[in-house]
């Protein structure tokens, strides 16, 4: 007799349930989605519309990590630029210090988000409120200030690395890698968000003190979320030094907090899926922009969210659902 | 019978106003209804009972161990629960998710059952920002035991529902009794609730003036004094 490869009833529970979420036509869809801009990308041959496509996935990856941990929790957290400029300039001061390999690059890239994240996320996450968000604002500021002050001390060569590795031999290669990254990235999210764990997040952006009333201690969560949330935005910033191939102060911008934060609100706040959708309009509206309007994009973005906010809080997705209710 | 739970001369202030002075009571089994004028002090000895206050004097043990300066969360874990006054659902929910959500707390609860004798089946997937106040009421209930409590902490479970709603809810809580469930009521619904439970403790500005059987109650002098009016009731 075969035995099962899957021995815990426990562990076949979570198997069937995660199969039965990753069935969903709105994930099947958002995945179709991703492959198809990529193929297209591949057909068209133009460098300036995989660039874009390049500048999305980034802009993706960024938003749907926000939306994970702020979108779900409630809790809004304006360093993304911090651990996005963290995993910029990691990956130079790597390349510098002799590590050429792509993946593993990549990979402490990765863990060097989640441990910044996490070191950030354990003192800052027992404040409540406009507290943690303020504690937030001041970490890109930090980043951007310790960069300026030490260059010098950490051996940069100029304000930053340059002469870094592309990310893959073409454009069309770095677009695959980091859809197939992205798919990783919104699966793992997506199926958090659909759990229990998911579940208790919502349940803190909801009524928090109603947790702990009722006996869920809800700063293991708000740690663990903001820290794998980090560890992606970590991993995005040492892909976008090897996509620019530089790793500079302009990767703790302001623009990489803006642009997440208003695909995350287009696509509907805590709903994971939307964002990767609404990421694609987004950018390529911007560079479509860039290239009619110049500088006043900016303006128009920022015209834009405070539009959204104020008559679609809820969002694309939100509003789907609504109409489908 | 040894008792589930014992408050030891409980005494509490906010900034010089004394709230709660020297209480005391215990439950070993069945309900207890904790009544009194408004400004009593009712609610804040179910919040200190429940860990949301800490009292300044007097300790809260719980199977023989106190737990007076545990947070919250760890005193659910030990088995005691606490509803609140005015209502607290989770907006975006819907009432199975809040039993879902809670129900991993102390073990697994039935789901079903839960649904079942709070009469929130029809409703299971409403989100109870949609909810009727009596379902919200009810609700709370659902989720309080979906943590799987030993004893069930419930301020005002009837406050401003009509006399059906409450006589539904009522009914759940006599059900929750005939399945050996122990409860702590804070009510002033008197006549509707002490046909209910075994045991009255009455607390007027913050100091006991009655603990015995419902039957008593009415009778007692300090009791007919404190609602009735005549002067404050007689310390001690």
């Amino acid at each position: 007799m075969a035995s099962d490869p899957l021995p815990s009833p426990s562990l076949r529970r979570l198997v069937r349930a995660a199969g039965h979420t990753l069935r969903s036509r709105l994930y099947l869809a958002t995945l179709a989605v991703m492959a198809a801009f990529a193929l297209l990308a591949d057909l068209l041959g133009s460098p300036y519309f995989t660039l874009s496509l390049i500048l999305a996935s980034l802009y993706i990856a960024l938003a749907v990590a926000w939306d994970f941990s702020s979108g779900l929790t409630g809790y809004i957290n304006f360093g993304l630029p911090f651990f996005f400029g963290l995993g910029a300039f990691s990956t130079g001061y790597l390349v510098y210090h002799g590590l050429h390999s792509i993946p593993a690059l990549l990979a402490l890239d990765f863990g060097v988000g989640l441990v910044g994240g996490g070191l950030f996320a354990l003192p800052t996450l027992r404040l409540r409120g406009p507290f943690f968000t303020f504690l937030s604002l001041l970490l890109p500021l930090i980043g951007t200030d310790i960069v300026l002050a030490f260059w010098t001390t950490f051996g940069l060569p100029t304000i930053g690395y340059y002469g870094l590795p592309f990310l893959a031999p073409t454009l069309e290669d770095s677009l695959l890698l980091l859809s197939g990254a992205n798919a990783l990235f919104l699966t793992g999210f997506y199926l958090l968000r659909e759990s229990r764990f998911g579940l208790v997040l919502r349940g803190i952006r909801d009524d928090e003190e109603v947790l702990e009333s009722q006996g869920i201690s809800s700063f293991p969560y708000k740690v663990a979320a903001f820290t794998l949330s980090n560890g992606v935005v970590g991993f995005a910033g040492g892909a976008y030094a090897l996509t620019t191939t530089f790793a500079g102060v302009d990767a703790f911008g302001f623009l990489f907090l803006l642009f997440p934060i208003l695909i995350a609100i287009l696509g509907g706040t805590g709903e994971i899926l939307g964002a990767a959708l609404a990421g694609y309009a987004v950018i390529l509206l911007s560079q479509y922009l860039y290239l009619t309007m110049g500088s006043l994009t900016l303006l128009l973005f920022a015209g834009a969210a405070i539009l959204l906010v104020l008559f679609l809080p809820r969002g694309l997705l939100g509003l789907l659902r609504k109409e489908a209710a | 019978m040894s008792a589930l739970l014992e408050v030891e001369g409980v005494s509490k202030s906010f900034g010089g106003n004394h709230v709660l002075s020297d209480v005391s009571f215990s439950l070993a089994d069945g309900t207890l209804a904790l009544v009194g004028p408004n400004g009593a002090g009712k609610t804040t000895l179910l919040n200190i009972v429940a860990g949301q206050l800490s009292p300044d004097r007097g300790a809260v043990r719980f199977r023989g161990a106190r737990i007076d300066r545990l947070p919250p969360a760890r005193i659910v874990h030990r088995g005691l629960v606490k509803t609140y006054q005015v209502v607290r659902p989770l907006r975006s929910f819907t009432v199975a998710q809040h039993i879902e959500l809670f129900s991993r707390v102390r073990g697994s609860v039935d789901a079903e059952r839960i649904l079942a004798l709070t009469g929130l089946g029809p409703v299971r997937d409403r989100r109870a920002g949609e909810l009727s106040f009596g379902d919200l009421k009810r609700l709370e209930l659902a989720k309080a035991l979906a943590v799987n409590p030993e004893l069930l902490l419930l301020d005002e479970p009837i406050g401003g529902l009509s006399r059906d709603e409450a006589r539904r809810i009522l009914g759940s809580l006599e059900e929750l009794k005939r399945d050996g469930m122990r409860m702590i009521v804070v009510e002033h619904r008197l006549l509707e609730t002490l046909s209910f439970v075994d045991q009255v403790v009455a607390l007027d500005q913050g100091r006991t003036i009655f603990s015995g059987s419902p039957a008593r109650f009415f009778a007692d002098p300090a009791v007919r004094a404190a609602y009735l009016g005549g002067g404050h009731a007689p310390r001690g």
